[in-house]
């Protein structure tokens, strides 16, 4: 096997164009699909960070609700009270949540708007990075991304929820690609909706050793008219919905990509291998069997692939790192799933893009080889 | 001089093809991505399209249509119907809900009117509109995806609401549009009287212009319907853009790397022949000329396929998924054919200019 990897290397190696055809064109395909890949898998994972980050064991919320995501969830206040005696909760704390636009000067984003007592265990801000993160009457946290984008401040006046607040800090890591996140204060928000005494949600932090799942399902029995998830199947809940409805758009794309990617990198293998006929026919002449024809063609373009991919890994790299250092609230995610997929199909294909140029040859009598017309 | 670099072209029957083949792809991926992009965001304002008014009266502070809670203040609704140049208001909620069928979810952009109004669904297709609280016309496309027909139950929050009818061109990829009475979404948001827009429409000669500078209703936003619509389509750049810009970025970049690369192979495979030709006494400006030809008959062959591929596939894209629209702007196959072109070009002149240095002598050496 050994002097079927030399002749492959030496075959890619001897010739410039040929290197670069094949490497240089599986580079660019694979560049292609990892990074849209990344960018995808980076959008679906920032969908549920406040959920992840609200430090709730269970979500209660209005019958039916299963999400966070643009829904409108109302309960009666004394709602907490009951939630608060069942077994198993050791915390409640209400949070009132919509979805809504915030404006800064001339910019605006759609924001969960979150209302919550600035004493309350759960539900605020999970990281402050600018501020406070306590919100009193008239005050707002936003999100540091859509801050600077706005180029607004600590002391700015944003407009939230049809009335105006003062920035008082800046949050981070809880900003998804579809939404930015707000709070606001608790008794603010519920002056807007007319003073109404409903909540959105109750939060519940379990009791120690107590499972999510099973507090969940007695808050159910317990309490009438409510739906209580333990975070993690809130969350899903929510991926799956947000991943249907908002990053099902990025990836139809990242599936072109792939389709296209795998194209590109089948188109120049072959075009590679075609241009190397020649000498497989001179080996084939010299004696060479048709095993060994195939094991260096496929040997090829498995070190194309292998090259290409270091350099489109290298290139998505490169772009996470740029993408990271930008405004863009976007984050590329590299994962292995993508990794393994990209690199065996590539393989796969440009396994087979080699072997069909190679197969009129492996058919030839070596006698003829030579003859023109054949092999040129 | 065309003849020679057609003849030389033609010849390698394969190599031409694959060469076209990979020009097409490249540009047809290009294409396919940038329209599916303004497409995405076109799609967004399909009801304000195709819903009367031309000055809509919001809460105070928002300026966007999708995804916004607006209500508006009780005396709304009368202040605006009383105020000079206004022939009609329509009064509608809009509310997004997430509904259940079968245990997958999907979300509504539901709309609540009132059918002696208008504002209701603009293209009813089967079944009628909703007479009674909790009834429901929804997307065509969406009820196929989700085996309901009309009849059917399905689940609003808390409660069971009943399809009575279908729509057409209501349905987008962040959701589709669904409609209901108003009183519907009054007792969903348990908020009796509650309203989130008026849309409004100007007396006869009135400009919506002079309409909204009139309106002045107080805790309202009054803005004309065109700038709601571009807001909207703003809103939504601004919050998918940052992936799907990047995403036709590096398309664009990678495209236009491989038409390069493809036509930069046909050149130097060719190269002996060039050789030939120059062997034979030709100038180095006929040589330049004959391969700069061949590139861009390669290119622009593989260019008007890869419009094609990209418009096709575009096609094919909208038949198997409604929801998703691809717009491939004239302006955008333009850029992308003089950049495909240009790259095309200038791939060929590399290898070229080594081959006009050569001593014709040497040409058949090696």
């Amino acid at each position: 096997m050994s002097a079927t990897w030399l002749l492959a290397r030496r075959g890619l190696a001897r010739n410039r164009v040929r290197l670069l055809v094949s490497v240089g064109g599986v580079a660019l395909a694979l560049s292609l699909t990892l990074a849209l890949d990344a960018i995808y898998a980076g959008v679906a994972n920032q969908l549920t960070t406040y959920i992840d980050r609200s430090g709730a064991d269970v979500w209660v919320s209005q019958p039916g609700v299963r999400n966070l995501h643009m829904v409108a969830s109302w309960l009666p206040d004394s709602v907490i009270g009951q939630v608060r005696a069942v077994d198993g909760v050791a915390e409640a704390a209400p949070i009132l949540y919509s979805t809504d636009t915030i404006t800064a000067g001339d910019e605006s984003t759609v924001a969960y708007v979150i209302g919550t007592r600035a004493d309350a265990p759960m539900g605020g801000p999970s990281e402050v990075v600018d501020g406070s993160g306590r919100v009193g009457p008239g005050e707002v946290i936003i999100d540091r991304g859509f801050a600077r984008k706005a180029g607004v401040t600590l002391g700015d006046v944003v407009t939230v929820l049809g009335g105006e607040a003062v920035i008082v800090g800046l949050s981070e890591g809880t900003a998804s690609l579809v939404n930015s996140v707000a709070f606001v204060s608790f008794d603010d928000f519920r002056e807007m909706r007319a003073g109404a005494p409903v909540v959105s949600f109750v939060l519940v932090r379990t009791a120690e050793g107590a499972s999510p799942d099973g507090v969940a399902a007695g808050i159910e029995r317990l309490v009438a008219g409510v739906t209580a998830q333990s975070r993690a199947t809130f969350a899903a809940g929510e991926r799956r919905l947000v991943t249907d409805m908002s990053a099902e758009i990025i990836s139809i794309m990242d599936v072109i990509g792939f389709v296209v990617g795998l194209a590109v990198v089948a188109l120049t293998v072959y075009i590679a291998t075609l241009a190397r006929r020649r000498e497989y026919g001179v080996l084939k002449a010299l004696g060479a069997r048709n095993r060994v024809l195939y094991r260096i063609v496929l040997a090829q373009a498995v070190l194309s692939v292998a090259l290409g991919f270091i350099a489109g890994l290298a290139f998505t790299g490169l772009l996470a790192f740029l993408v990271a250092r930008t405004d863009l609230n976007l984050e590329l995610a590299i994962t292995a799933a993508s990794l393994v997929k990209v690199g065996l199909l590539a393989a796969v294909i440009a396994g087979l893009a080699a072997i069909l140029p190679i197969r009129q040859v492996a058919e030839l009598d070596p006698a003829i080889v030579f003859r023109r017309g054949v092999v040129t | 001089m065309l003849l020679l670099a057609r003849r030389n072209l033609v010849r390698d029957r394969t190599r031409f093809l694959l060469s076209v083949l990979g020009v097409a792809v490249s540009i047809g991926l290009i294409l396919l991505l940038a329209g599916y992009r303004s497409g995405v965001y076109r799609q967004s304002s399909a009801y304000l399209d195709n819903t009367s008014g031309s000055v809509v009266v919001a809460e105070r502070g928002i300026r966007d249509f999708l995804g916004t809670s607006s209500v508006l203040p009780p005396n709304a609704f009368d202040a605006v119907t009383s105020t000079p140049g206004v022939a009609r208001a329509i009064p509608v909620v809009a509310q997004f809900v997430i509904f259940e069928r079968h245990d997958r979810k999907d979300g509504f952009f539901l709309i609540g009117y009132d059918p002696a109004a208008g504002g209701g669904p603009w293209k009813l297709v089967d079944g009628r509109e909703p007479v009674a609280d909790d009834e429901l016309v929804i997307d065509r496309t969406t009820a196929r995806q989700h085996d309901i027909v009309i009849g059917d139950q399905v689940t609003l929050l808390d409660r069971d609401a009943t399809v009575v009818g279908l729509s057409e061109e209501t349905t987008f990829w962040a959701g589709s549009i669904a409609f209901a009475r108003i009183t519907t979404l009054e007792s969903l948001a348990r908020a009796p009287g509650l309203r989130s827009f008026l849309l409004v429409t100007p007396g006869a000669g009135v400009s919506p212009e002079a309409v909204r500078d009139r309106l002045a209703v107080p805790g309202t936003e009054v803005l004309l319907k065109s700038d709601l619509i571009a807001n909207d389509r703003k809103l939504m750049a601004r919050v998918y853009d940052a992936p799907i810009g990047l995403m036709v970025a590096i398309a664009f970049v990678v495209g236009v790397l491989v038409v390069g690369l493809v036509i930069y192979t046909a050149t130097i495979e060719r190269r002996r022949e060039y050789g030939t030709i120059k062997a034979l006494g030709a100038r180095n400006r006929m040589l330049y000329r004959v391969v700069t030809t061949q590139a861009f008959i390669a290119a622009a062959a593989g260019a008007v396929a890869g419009v094609v591929l990209g418009y096709g596939a575009g096609a094919v894209l909208t038949a198997v998924r409604p929801q998703f629209r691809v717009d491939i702007e004239p302006a955008t196959v333009a850029l992308v054919l003089v950049a495909g072109l240009a790259m095309a070009v200038a791939a060929a002149l590399i290898p070229a200019r080594s081959l006009a240095r050569v001593e014709p002598a040497e040409v058949f050496r090696g």
